[in-house]
């Protein structure tokens, strides 16, 4: 019995890294910049499918196995970099439109995200194998857990307090959370709003695309698994509360472990009760966790 | 506003297609004017009142599985009986999510609207003993006026009687929405987008105001479902996608929001551009689409009525820019 | 009386004329009434999504069938011109199919896998007069309600088939099976298998009991909860009916914490990502599906070696069974055109080509194929126990398993779950 509840908690939390390492961007994104990305679900998924090839080439190489996860990183990470090329090419021109503009930018960029990963990639589903099993598994309470579980899981919480460390202790930090309170008197005290929406936005790209690279080794990259993700992000930002770190935490661990345990428990209820949630935070308490209150009027 | 003679020459064009333009283009029509209706009531949303609903196609959904549910479920064929039924329903369902939604604006409005639509499509989905689920439904062929037509094809039924009915729809369905847009309570409405706390001031109950708005425009969206669902003959979940959503706001801001009959020509480009496109880079269309509304979101925000406009004016500034926060 | 030197003249022009002529007239392709201009055909493939590789399968086949029988002087001589479009939702992918028949006049249309798309695409085929070869996608409800006595529309086989197969297997292959546990995707698809499924292995053991069933919708690709509640079940066996890269992720997801060490398992479709199923995380003693193609047939046709080799050489994969079924749509389709001709003398019309169609059987990839009379596609179908011991870094099956349509998919008219029921065993 102990073994079961180990397994469903494990592996609630480990579906929960990867909603976090989905969501995480979005929030950096929208705190700073009240941007809600839609295309965070096409960076994790370019993140991905980077992973993949990076692993494969390290392979093909000649590398060992145990250290595929040095490729899989640096290939996630640094294609987040194109997180510059799309602020500076495309988003800064609309940061003096509504809201909404915004956001159909973004809807253009999931559109065209999707044919460019499909150009590149092709569509059959990409692999990197059996590197998931390469750090064999761990034995927890009874329960066998796969380790490469527990490194995601481990890359999640590390990643979460990385960045509240930066936005708390940081220069850096405290003015990204200044020019998310008050964005005009940030400016006018001298910060560069340019440099610092560039680097916000590129922090959130690239914190999608290493999420993406991170978890591929326990799944595989297929088309159009970016429109898929989206929903799911959104699921646990609403819950957690928009542009909050510590909602996307939460957020995540809820919808996580809650969907682990009715899988176990009753499982015709799965993606509903994600959904019912959704509602119910929605209807009761709309700026989910922890989030700013949403404005009104 | 479009010249009188643009509109009387466009019109004109639209009731000769049937004689003059091959099948397959007449055919391409009906989702053209279906979306046409739905366009009216997003943009009654949209541009008179500011708000971006990211769910819409949740309405589309609810008068499309109104026209499947009446005519193989119940037996019902009458497409005046779908259309006043997808009506009701769509206005029965829009109540409550629009008395929580017209709470938030912006983002937000958006978001709610983005999420209740990904409801409905999973429960359509889910509940596939009731709706079909993947599989959908079958939408059979509707009576016009009481009359079966069932000794036409098909393809004679929809380019004939089928789509001259969908044309007085959209006709009537334009000079209702101008009634509105042009009453005291569009003016309201104009006031809310423009201002908030002044049309307060005024007496104007702003949260009102926006779930009228926000309930006839579903009104419209399950009648344009309705329209919609008749020439696929099955109707199935995916008309209720999020992307599904988010490619009316597409056809609305192309063609431009801020004109009455912007959104009519931003669906029919849509429709003939994306049916070109098809044809042409079948490997990239939805890469050129993603780059044309991104340059339509940075470059024309207005749309094409409002390159259109600016190109009259000279490119002076206009007064009211909606598109600037 | 017209001079001789009048006859001569027109002796003369006549010659002349057949010397001027183009070569329609002249090369030793031409057939009396065959048109000079290319047939064309229309294609429907997936593109994008969950389903795009078997979309692309498709397609890669039919076109190596086309480059083929156009090196060969096309069908009657007249050259085959593919147009393809895209399927993607019912609503754009009718529009699209009416464009091929409207617009572009095709002949005849291949394609079609998704079951939403085909049962929308049903009735606009019949409507629109021009015959249309699926390749897949047909559930219980399609064959029943919506296509009763189709004309013009030719469905794929029932897909329940490969569970049925799976679930006659099932017993032959693992001894002792008292508990099952199910996992498919949320759609008719899945859980038409799991019932199927069902249905047949309680013909062979009475009082086996169904102990779990999940259905991730499609798209899920983390399965770690699903498979702790199927380790919690303590089930012999698991059915599992993924046939994409679902299948991998699931397969790789249980080898890391060692589900197949102590529960069977049956992978009704999983032949349809087989090449990325690797040895690394796929265990020997499942049993695989391959639907209606296995590559490495031992008792494969040279047409099938040829296709495989090229097949690996252009796109670097092997082929799973869509390219078979696109193959022998396309090449059923050939096969009517000519036998039509035959008795027609010119080249037949589409109802003829439909009529022709109808019970013709052609050498397709696999073997030999057929349409029944009632326009469903008969085959064969492949499935086996997995092994390690072959030259690739994936699994293959040894043994392998053979079972015709005539075996597994109810006749014609018959309601599935009673035909099961009545089975003597």
């Amino acid at each position: 019995m102990t073994e079961h509840v180990v397994r469903v908690l494990l592996s609630g939390v480990f579906h929960a890294s990867i909603l976090f390492l989905v969501s995480a961007g979005l929030q950096v994104v929208f705190g700073v910049q009240k941007i809600f990305n839609l295309a965070c679900g096409s960076f994790y998924a370019l993140g991905a499918y980077v992973g993949v090839w990076a692993v494969q080439m390290y392979a093909a190489a000649g590398g060992p196995p145990a250290f595929f996860i040095v490729p899989l990183v640096l290939g996630g990470l640094l294609v987040g970099l194109v997180g510059v090329v799309v602020e500076r090419g495309l988003l800064r021109f609309v940061y003096d439109r509504d809201e909404t503009f915004q956001l159909l930018l973004t809807f253009a960029l999931v559109l065209m995200l999707e044919d460019a990963i499909r150009l590149t990639w092709g569509t059959s589903p990409l692999s990197t194998g059996g590197m998931y099993l390469v750090y064999g598994q761990a034995h927890i309470l009874g329960a066998a857990v796969p380790v490469y579980n527990l490194v995601v899981i481990a890359a999640g919480l590390a990643i979460a307090v990385g960045i509240g460390a930066l936005l708390t202790r940081t220069a850096f930090g405290r003015i990204v959370r200044a020019a998310a309170d008050q964005r005009e008197m940030t400016e006018a005290l001298g910060v560069d709003m340019r440099r610092l929406y560039a680097l916000v936005f590129t922090l959130g790209t690239v914190l999608g695309t290493l999420g993406g690279a991170l978890v591929i080794p326990a799944t595989a990259a297929m088309s159009e698994m970016g429109i898929e993700l989206i929903v799911e992000a959104f699921a646990v930002v609403v819950i957690g509360g928009l542009g909050s770190m510590r909602g996307a935490l939460v957020g995540a661990l809820v919808v996580g472990v809650l969907r682990s345990i009715a899988i176990s428990v009753y499982p015709e209820l799965e993606m509903l009760l994600i959904y019912l949630i959704v509602i119910a935070v929605l209807v009761l308490r709309p700026r989910g966790l922890f989030g700013a209150a949403a404005t009104a009027t | 506003m479009i010249g009188r003679l643009g509109l009387v020459a466009a019109g004109a064009a639209v009731v000769a297609a049937p004689f003059a333009a091959s099948t397959y283009h007449v055919l391409l029509m009906l989702p053209f004017m279906a979306y046409g209706v739905v366009l009216l009531g997003l943009n009654l949303l949209f541009g008179y009142t500011g708000l971006v609903s990211f769910g819409h196609a949740l309405f589309i959904g609810i008068g499309a599985y109104t026209g499947a549910f009446l005519t193989s479920t119940f037996g019902v064929r009458s497409l005046e009986a779908i259309v006043v039924t997808a009506a009701g329903l769509g206005a029965v369902v829009a109540a409550p999510v629009a008395a929580l939604c017209v709470r938030y604006v912006k983002i937000y409005f958006g978001m709610l609207t983005l999420a209740f639509g990904m409801v409905f499509y999973t429960f359509v989905l889910k509940f596939y003993r009731l709706t079909g689920g993947d599989e959908g439904l079958p939408y059979l062929r509707p009576s016009l006026l009481g009359f079966g037509l069932e000794g036409m094809s098909k393809t004679d039924y929809l380019t004939g009687p089928y789509y001259y009915y969908s044309l007085i729809v959209l006709a009537v369905a334009a000079v209702v929405m101008w009634r509105i847009v042009h009453s005291p309570f569009g003016l309201c409405l104009k006031t809310i987008r423009d201002n908030p706390a002044k049309a307060e001031t005024l007496g104007i109950g702003v949260g009102r105001y926006r779930w009228y708005a926000f309930v006839i425009s579903a009104v419209y969206a399950s009648v344009g479902g309705a329209l919609l669902g008749a020439p696929i003959g099955n109707v199935d979940p995916t008309l209720a996608y999020w992307t599904h959503s988010g490619n009316i706001v597409f056809m609305t801001l192309l063609g431009g929001f801020a004109s009455f009959f912007g959104p009519i020509l931003g669906a029919f480009v849509y429709i003939y551009l994306e049916d070109f496109l098809k044809s042409l880079a079948p490997s990239s269309w939805r890469l050129i689409f993603g780059a044309l509304l991104a340059a339509v979101v940075i470059l024309a925000p207005g749309g094409l009525m409002g390159l259109v406009r600016a190109a009259r004016r000279g490119a002076s500034p206009r007064p009211h820019d909606p598109a600037r926060a | 009386m017209r001079s001789r030197r009048d006859f001569l003249k027109g002796v003369g022009a006549t010659a002349v004329a057949a010397a001027t002529a183009g070569p329609a007239v002249v090369s030793a392709q031409a057939r009396k009434g065959v048109p000079s201009d290319p047939v064309k055909i229309g294609v429907i493939a997936i593109r994008a999504g969950i389903a795009a590789p078997v979309g692309a399968a498709g397609l890669r086949g039919t076109e190596w069938w086309a480059e083929r029988v156009n090196s060969a002087g096309g069908i009657l001589g007249r050259k085959v011109q593919l147009v393809v479009e895209e399927e993607s939702n019912p609503k754009d992918t009718v529009e699209r199919y009416r464009k091929l028949v409207l617009q572009e006049k095709v002949d005849v249309v291949l394609g079609g896998i998704s079951t939403g798309v085909t049962l929308a695409l049903a009735t606009v085929a019949e409507d629109l007069a021009t015959p249309w070869l699926s390749w897949d996608g047909t559930t219980q409800k399609g064959v029943d309600e919506t296509m009763p006595n189709p004309k013009w529309a030719f469905k794929s086989v029932d897909n329940e088939v490969e569970a049925i197969v799976a679930g006659m297997l099932t017993p032959k292959y693992f001894k002792g099976i008292k508990t099952v546990a199910g996992i498919g995707n949320d759609y008719s698809y899945g859980h038409d298998c799991w019932q199927s499924y069902q249905a047949v292995l309680k013909r062979y053991i009475p009082d086996v009991k169904f102990v779990l069933e999940l259905f991730p919708k499609l798209g899920v690709t983390d399965f770690t909860s699903h498979i702790a509640a199927i380790q919690q079940s303590k089930a012999d066996l698991l059915m599992c009916s993924f046939w994409s890269g679902d299948a991998t992720i699931i397969m790789k997801q249980a080898a890391a914490v060692g589900l197949f060490k102590t529960m069977k398992g049956v992978f009704t479709t999983a032949g349809g990502v087989h090449d990325s199923l690797k040895k690394d995380f796929t265990p020997e003693g499942l049993l695989l599906g391959y639907n209606t193609m296995y590559f490495d047939d031992p008792k494969g046709s040279p047409l099938l070696k040829q296709f495989v080799r090229e097949y690996k050489a252009k796109y670097n994969e092997y082929p799973p069974y869509e390219c078979d079924h696109a193959y022998f749509n396309a090449e059923s389709y050939k096969a009517a055109v000519e036998k039509a001709y035959a008795s027609a003398q010119e080249w037949p019309s589409k109802a003829q080509v439909v009529k022709a169609l109808e019970g013709i059987e052609v050498e397709s990839l696999s073997g030999r194929r057929s349409w029944r009379e009632d326009h469903v596609q008969m085959c064969n179908f492949y499935q086996g126990i997995t092994t390690h011991k072959n030259a690739y870094d994936f699994v293959t099956i040894n043994p392998i398993e053979t079972v015709s349509t005539r075996q597994a998919m109810k006749p014609a008219g018959a309601k599935l779950f009673d035909w099961i029921n009545s089975w003597k065993l």
